[in-house]
């Protein structure tokens, strides 16, 4: 049904709201890919199977969300209205679940988060750490709503801000976003309101709004989840710039990799036109936009934004001079607005509660919020959403849960191959665009992916390194050759090849990408090379001059060997092991055999009583050792 | 192949007549008839370049540029190893490595009885479930090397004999 | 503040005021007055392309208090008050980078060996092609191609893998046998041959048109075709050869000459 006017909105937004508020309760179950990918498509069905059949004004509803968050402890349950939050629950677990605590009101506390240093189990999800430090603006409604069901959305919000933005004029907008301070949180974080500023006083009639959901950062999900959760918090975002800046068309370009994404995006559009939301005379102001989606070919440039609107004309995805802007001469040459996804999630909120609002969060020169995704050697992996200013070690370890195994904190890299690592002394940073930069690193996506001691630096270049020359357009010779080159580099450096001036080579190869490369990936894909080169050097002189891998990471570099003194016979060792090199019967004295060993660390991994050390290749070889 | 690919083309002029006749279609274009061929046969690029009006070596340019398009024949079951960072430092060499042992095919080749191709996909948002393997449409996080022959067999796909 | 004619901007290149047509590019810019600065991709009658990066220079402007901002001159539009240096440290450093790269890509080209030497480069720092080619990937080729409104080759695959190359590998359907690509091409490296029967390129052979006026098989049947099918003209145009049309125009030319004029004297 069409909703023609505002005052039809306020009515449908009450009829919507009195709805879900008649239920008596509600299981909110985690469908966001990863809590999928562990199984919770079998829990919602068994709590649906379970819970039929009562009548509606005592039943309790089943509703697949989208990301809760915390992923780590998925299949994630939240009970409302008592706001149990249950982790790991397998279908099994959901008949006591309605058994107990549905019906009959109390908790089970295997379920129950459990916190690692004081052993106490909670039961709110808003007292569990990993939320209550959470600021969520962007990711306001996801794992509170169902994301195919358009009313549930509006229930909770949804349209508000554009219903605000349309009784003012695009000037006042664009006002309201300048005053939020609004950064685009796709990485680069230029100013929002600016880009709308001259999309909107560029000549032409025809523009379009752009919506980068290419998430190509490995360790960033944040967009993902945005969209498979909430996809009309970006198409309300869209509609807004769209009003500001005077375009009609929208086109929101997801990457191949995020299948959910594009069928709950395509869904929440047809339902958004179905209501009169999108599409032509909007809500009765006589103002049309639409919005279509299109997908990636599989191609990280694509995130770059001259790349992504050739990969929209049919082209290859080669980025081009920016000595011209978007704004002015975008897609099809004509003036384009692109933001990210995150960015789009934001402008509802910005309009709803006013820019002033959004200003009185974060930093000075980074206003608002952030959505992060905590991965790699970290307890509580997962996506947050946080104020900016919030240090990283509050982040990690806060919020984190600290190092998986209490292992030593090396560094943190963010800002996904365009960033680097930031380490240990640089903990108390407050995450903001300029600090990230200062200390070498990026905001990016806003992946974090923490690395423990057993994480070696300069690997973590290489890999980085290995990313992108397979990502790299190749139009222009620096980064085409440049990192082809760094590869070759590298790939000796790890494998005890490395030579005096290596490291040099590094450096100026690095300056002649950084200056010469036509785009950013090519700009910034020495990054974390000289990062982790300005934090660990020690590192790559060892490889270069000693040929070590201090971390014992590097294979051609490291062996392996079991301690007489301290193996107990375990046999854990020998069951890690996927080359059958270790010998030993249980209780005896294990031994590997280097002739079988491929040095991948499981054995060190798996051992419960440190029993295991490692050493450089060419010590084990003066012993002659076989 | 002289563009004597032998393949029906019915399906593929089933997906062109969903798209405008023009350039902007040919990614979207390319990735139907690359579901629905499940790689993309020389003489449907031809078709392809002569509906949407594109010079057949653009539209080739494209079929190359992108990981999402394969253009040989691939297993009836793909299995992408994420090789996102997290993946990565939390054991995607390992997994790639078992999988590869096990299928006795390279990376991103096909196994004899084309049941299986091996893929890496550089990130797909799972990142908090490192590594992830996907083998079909199914998605196994924190997956080890151990299982592999659990995830594969699962599939209900065919594997060589190992 | 600009008080030309609109249209003239003036800049300074290296410390020397030159002034350029408004929307104009800045090589062409230097280039005119004089300042040369190399390219490797570039060609006046094509679209710049930006993938050399041979043609960087550190621009400034009043008030940016000496920050240099580096572009390439043959996509950086001209601005009044533009101030720019084509030989600053970091522009040569950076040319030598590109340079090094070229020769290890391709150690036995000529025209390669030959820029790097004048950059001071004989041998590369990095690892040398270990099957050395001459293509330098400017896509001179395909972008001449695509001018002339063919598109029979274009550029495969991506990254350090990008090659130039008909599709699948045979011979282009599209291509009409005119040697644009070969003739563009700065190290030669697309290879032909050419007779007066028939010519072959890309793997793909023509037939060749001979000339009835002096016998000389100079165009191939499908390059008439195609330019009689832009040029609104008959194919018949293209038989007589470009020398040949030459020398029939200035007969004509000298016929018209000799005829009595109609006012030798006066009146119409």
């Amino acid at each position: 049904m069409r909703i023609e006017s505002f005052a039809a909105f306020e009515g449908y937004v009450e009829d919507a709201r009195a709805r879900f508020a008649a239920r008596q309760s509600e299981v909110l179950v985690c469908c966001g890919t990863g809590c999928l990918a562990n199984g919770a498509a079998a829990v919602a069905e068994a709590f649906a199977a379970a819970l039929e059949g009562a009548p509606a004004q005592v039943k309790t509803f089943t509703k697949r969300t989208g990301c809760h968050g915390f992923c780590e402890r998925g299949p994630l349950v939240v009970l409302r209205p008592a706001g149990v939050l249950y982790t790991k629950v397998k279908p099994r677990d959901v008949a006591e679940i309605v058994d107990k605590t549905i019906q009959g009101g109390t908790v089970i506390p295997r379920l129950l988060y459990k916190e690692p240093v004081s052993g106490q189990r909670i039961q709110h999800y808003q007292e569990v750490p990993f939320y209550k430090h959470q600021t969520r603006v962007a990711m306001r409604r996801i794992g509170l709503i169902d994301p195919t069901d358009i009313d549930d959305a509006i229930a909770h919000g949804a349209y508000r801000g554009l219903v605000k933005a349309l009784t003012m004029t695009p000037e006042a907008v664009l006002a309201e976003v300048a005053a939020s301070g609004l950064r685009g949180r796709g990485g680069a974080g230029f100013p929002t309101a600016r880009k709308w500023r001259s999309c909107r006083s560029a000549k032409g009639e025809r523009k379009f709004i752009l919506c980068n959901g290419d998430e190509g950062d490995p360790g960033a999900f944040k967009d993902r989840s945005i969209m498979e959760g909430d996809p009309h918090s970006v198409l309300e975002g869209m509609i807004i710039g769209g009003w500001a800046v005077g375009a009609h068309e929208g086109i929101i370009y997801v990457r191949d990799e995020y299948p959910l994404a594009v069928v709950n995006l395509t869904l929440a559009i047809a339902q958004a036109r179905d209501r009169g939301l999108l599409g032509s005379n909007i809500l009765g102001t006589g103002f049309d936009f639409d919005i279509r989606i299109s997908r990636g070919g599989g191609a990280f440039v694509c995130g770059e934004s001259s790349a992504l609107m050739r990969s929209l004309e049919g082209k290859v995805g080669e980025p081009r001079a920016k000595y011209v802007h978007a704004t002015d001469r975008g897609l099809y040459d004509l003036p384009t607005v692109l933001n990210n996804v995150e960015t789009w999630a934001d402008v509802g909120a910005i309009l709803e509660h006013g820019g002033a609002w959004f200003a009185a969060m974060g930093t000075e020169k980074s206003k608002g919020t952030k959505a992060f995704s905590l991965v790699g050697k970290v307890k509580n992996t997962g996506l947050i959403e946080l104020p900016m200013g919030t240090t990283l070690r509050q982040i990690i370890y806060d919020i984190g849960g600290g190092v998986i195994g209490d292992r030593p904190f090396k560094a943190v890299q963010t800002g996904g191959p365009s960033g680097g690592c930031v380490p240990e002394a640089l903990l108390d940073l407050p995450v903001d665009y300029e600090k990230l930069t200062e200390a070498g690193s990026m905001m990016g996506s806003g992946g974090m992916i923490v690395m423990d001691d057993r994480t070696c630096m300069v690997d973590v270049a290489r890999y980085f390194l290995k990313f992108l020359t397979e990502e790299s357009c190749g139009k222009c010779v620096p980064c085409r050759e440049g990192l082809h080159q760094m590869l070759v580099i590298f790939d000796d450096l790890v494998a005890g090849r490395g030579k005096g001036g290596d490291i040099e080579r590094i450096e100026r190869l690095s300056r002649g990408m950084q200056l010469g490369s036509l785009c950013e990936l090519g700009k910034s894909a020495p990054n974390p090379v000289l990062s982790t080169l300005r934090y660990f050097r020690e590192e790559y002189v060892a490889h270069v001059e000693r040929r070590e891998c201090p971390a014992g990471i590097c294979r051609d570099l490291t062996t392996y060997e079991i301690m007489p003194q301290t193996c107990d016979g375990c046999h854990a060792c020998f069951k890690a092991c996927p080359v059958a090199a270790i010998t030993g019967k249980v209780k005896e004295l294990h031994v590997i055999h280097q002739d079988k060993c491929i040095s991948c660390g499981a054995c060190y991994d798996a051992c419960p009583t440190q029993a295991i050390r490692f050493l450089p290749k060419h010590e084990m070889a003066a012993r002659g050792v076989a | 192949m002289n563009g004597a690919c032998g393949v029906d083309l019915a399906p593929a002029e089933e997906v062109l007549q969903r798209y405008p006749a023009e350039e902007a279609s040919l990614i979207q274009v390319l990735q139907d008839v690359h579901r629905a061929y499940n790689y993309l046969p020389c003489d449907v690029l031809t078709r392809v370049a002569e509906t949407l009006h594109v010079p057949l070596a653009k539209v080739f340019s494209v079929g190359t540029f992108y990981k999402a398009f394969s253009l040989s024949p691939q297993g009836r079951t793909i299995v992408k190893v994420c090789t996102g960072t997290a993946c990565h430092i939390r054991g995607a060499v390992q997994l790639l490595d078992e999988l590869c042992r096990q299928l006795n095919v390279e990376p991103g080749g096909t196994t004899a009885d084309m049941g299986f191709t091996v893929k890496t996909v550089n990130c797909v948002g799972a990142c908090a479930m490192a590594p992830v393997l996907i083998v079909g449409e199914t998605y196994h996080g924190n997956a080890t090397a151990a299982k592999v022959g659990k995830y594969l067999r699962a599939s209900g796909g065919k594997a060589d004999a190992n | 503040m600009n008080t030309e004619p609109v249209g003239v901007v003036t800049m300074t290149i290296d410390g020397k005021p030159v002034k350029a047509r408004a929307g104009a590019f800045l090589l062409e810019a230097a280039r005119a007055a004089g300042i040369h600065i190399p390219t490797l991709c570039h060609h006046e009658a094509l679209e710049p392309y930006g993938g050399c990066r041979l043609c960087v220079v550190d621009v400034t402007e009043e008030g940016w208090d000496g920050w240099c901002k580096m572009v390439i001159a043959c996509q950086f539009p001209v601005k009044d008050g533009l101030i720019v240096f084509t030989n600053s440290e970091r522009v040569l450093e950076t040319r030598r980078v590109v340079l090094d790269l070229l020769l290890a890509r391709c150690p036995d080209t000529p025209l390669i060996q030959g820029l790097a030497a004048r950059y001071g480069i004989t041998e590369t720092s990095y690892q040398r092609n270990p099957e050395p080619t001459d293509c330098i990937l400017c896509a001179l080729c395909t972008r001449v191609c695509d001018h002339i409104g063919v598109s029979a080759i274009a550029t495969v695959n991506r990254g350090i893998g990008r090659e130039v190359a008909p599709p699948f590998g045979e011979a282009p359907p599209d291509c009409i046998g005119c040697l644009a690509c070969a003739e563009i091409c700065p190290t030669h490296c697309i290879p032909y041959t050419t007779s007066d029967s028939s010519r072959t390129i890309w793997g793909k052979t023509f037939q060749m048109l001979r000339c009835p006026a002096c016998g000389r098989a100079h165009i191939t049947v499908e390059q008439a075709r195609h330019f009689a099918g832009h040029g609104g003209v008959s194919e018949s145009y293209f038989t007589l050869c470009d020398a040949c049309k030459r020398t029939q125009m200035a007969a004509t030319f000298q016929r018209l000459q000799a005829l009595p004029t109609a006012s030798a004297g006066g009146g119409r």
